[in-house]
């Protein structure tokens, strides 16, 4: 088991009210498994996201990543565990406009001294199908393809886990296929657990199950 | 080599290619420490060359100075006592006795004599260097004009000049400088001295350095007036001293109004780099996600900022060279004189502040920008 969280619960202040945006939510994850989390806007998946990607800490709960209990890190320690074990895609791919796809696949490792990474990084454009998009700009790249580049981003660190935000959120329907396909395949043949937050219908075809939130409860 | 350089220091390919992002954001920005670069070191350089041409323009003459009487204790001549006696102080020094008197001189012209200021001076090609003609030695009968009066009255070497009725022959015309403020000979006729009058009313003493003229000068004053006051001595160079303290100030409060212009580039700095911040704000969230550490965020941004201050600086510095030429073209009428260690100071101080202001002014957003949470950044 790569996640184990249990009674995981976060509360925002905002004036004189609190807010509950997870409340009580149990998840376990395996390696290989393809999760989806769905829900309506404010229904806490992306808050869901971000605890587990180590971005936010839960206001009370347990989470085991890794074998490995993540409460009470330090900001630095939670930064280099993260880079360790999880890869984000986002829903605006966020890739830096002046590098190219293998030196935005590589920006992760970009203060590691690690001569073999614009290697790795072209190996993987590859596998997603941009062997022949390696020198091109964001701009020079359709919506589908930054979303692959950010996939490949996503798995230079070698992670345990993907995390997705809204991956096909603007991607029409084939492109958001062809990268659902991507998805499904990093999750078959390289073993690693991904967990795709959306709501997207579409999602559901693809993954292993889908834990449904609605105003922060799993359904 | 580059590549190399890139590999070892990611932060400046980073910052690199993020300045590229806003070409004429980051070169206005430059720009401002270019200005601020210039400002600081043309009127460094400014100050130093005009302090250096005004000392020239004085004379070469900190290792001369002057002994005259006293005027107390019915001291008014000096004797060959005294002479005797400066000689003993140091073996270094050349000591030429002088006795200025008025004499009415007739040049040849129409109307009467007129009286002149003479001065009568033992060797004078030992204090005097000649525009025309040579000094004889020794000189005799023959005389030595200043430069004006050569002018004044059309005299070259070969002309006759009538001295109290006796007719002489100038020798040489020579130059006006060089031979210190009390004894400008620019208005004067040199004759040779009579030196059986044993009566002087001026010694000059000359030394190799100016050290060392220092020392005989303050050893002169205690041993001459050991007993009583006798003579006072004379320094040139003290006058210089002063008027380099002087300069010193002015050029202080130059520089200072300099780095007006550079604290405003810092401030240009400051807002680009802000903007920059706010700009990028979900990038750097992005970046802090897959796994930069705030330190990470804080060298990148401010080796944006280094950059800017040091490729302005570098702009600068080139045109402070240029400006600093013109300015020794035109004042000094040696444009590489600006490669002197003193001005080439005011140089590097003025490139060394812009690099520090550029740091300063980055120290705020770089923090801003790596103390961003990376949650609050992507949900915006």
């Amino acid at each position: 088991m790569i996640v184990d969280a249990s009674g995981v619960t976060k509360r925002y202040e905002t004036g004189n009210e609190v807010v509950t945006a997870l409340d009580d939510v149990d998840f376990r994850l395996h390696s290989g498994e393809f999760v989806s989390i769905m829900g309506p806007s404010g229904s806490g998946k992306t808050t869901c996201l971000n605890i587990l990607g180590l971005l936010d800490t839960p206001t009370e709960g347990e989470i085991t990543l890794d074998g490995r209990q993540v409460k009470g890190l330090s900001d630095r320690e939670r930064t280099t565990f993260r880079k360790q074990t999880i890869g984000f895609v986002f829903q605006h791919y966020y890739l830096i406009p002046t590098l190219t796809a293998t030196e935005n696949v590589t920006v992760p490792r970009t203060f590691d001294n690690d001569p073999g990474a614009p290697e790795r990084a072209r190996d993987l454009l590859d596998r997603v199908g941009l062997g022949d998009r390696l020198t091109h700009k964001p701009d020079e790249l359709s919506g589908g393809q930054k979303q692959r580049v950010a996939i490949a981003r996503s798995l230079i660190n070698r992670p345990d886990i993907v995390l997705a935000d809204e991956p096909t959120g603007n991607l029409d329907r084939d492109t958001g296929h062809q990268i659902l396909d991507e998805f499904a395949r990093v999750a078959d043949e390289r073993d690693v657990a991904v967990v795709a937050v959306t709501h997207d219908e579409l999602v559901k075809e693809y993954t292993d199950r889908t834990i449904d939130l609605i105003d922060g409860e799993v359904c | 080599m580059l590549r190399r350089v890139a590999r070892r220091l990611p932060a400046l390919k980073m910052a690199y290619r993020n300045l590229s992002r806003t070409k004429v954001r980051s070169s206005l920005a430059a720009l401002g420490i270019v200005v601020g670069v210039v400002a600081i070191a043309s009127l460094g350089v400014f100050g130093v060359t005009l302090q250096d041409s005004i000392s020239g323009n004085l004379g070469d003459v900190g290792n001369q100075f002057t002994v005259t009487p006293s005027g107390e204790n019915g001291v008014t001549e000096l004797t060959e006592r005294d002479i005797e006696r400066i000689e003993r102080v140091s073996s270094t020094a050349t000591v030429t006795p002088m006795q200025s008197n008025i004499q009415p001189v007739d040049f040849g012209g129409e109307g009467p004599a007129s009286q002149q200021s003479l001065l009568a001076v033992e060797n004078p090609q030992r204090v005097y260097t000649t525009v025309e003609g040579s000094i004889p030695q020794p000189l005799r009968n023959g005389v030595l004009v200043g430069q004006s009066l050569a002018e004044e009255h059309d005299l070259g070497p070969g002309s006759a000049v009538d001295i109290n009725g006796t007719s002489r022959r100038v020798r040489a015309v020579i130059t006006s400088s060089g031979s210190g403020f009390t004894l400008n000979p620019d208005n004067r006729l040199i004759v040779s001295i009579d030196r059986s009058a044993r009566e002087y009313d001026r010694i000059v003493v000359s030394e190799p350095s100016g050290t060392e003229a220092n020392a005989t000068a303050m050893e002169i004053r205690r041993s001459l007036n050991n007993r009583e006051q006798r003579v006072s001595v004379q320094q040139l160079s003290q006058f210089i001293g002063q008027i380099g303290k002087v300069f010193r100030a002015v050029n202080i409060f130059l520089v200072g109004i300099g780095s007006i212009s550079l604290f405003v580039a810092g401030i240009s700095i400051l807002n680009v780099m802000l903007m920059s911040t706010v700009e990028r704000r979900e990038e750097i969230g992005v970046l802090r996600a897959v796994g930069f550490q705030k330190r990470d965020v804080l060298k990148m941004m401010l080796a944006e900022a280094s950059l800017l201050g040091v490729l302005g600086g570098l702009a600068g510095v080139g045109l402070s060279i240029v400006a600093g030429a013109i300015i020794n073209h035109y004042i000094a009428g040696n444009a590489l004189a600006v490669f002197s260690p003193q001005k080439l100071l005011y140089v590097s101080i003025a490139f060394a502040f812009a690099v520090v202001a550029s740091i300063v002014s980055g120290l705020y957003p770089a923090w801003k920008a790596a103390s961003e949470e990376p949650v609050e950044a992507l949900r915006s």
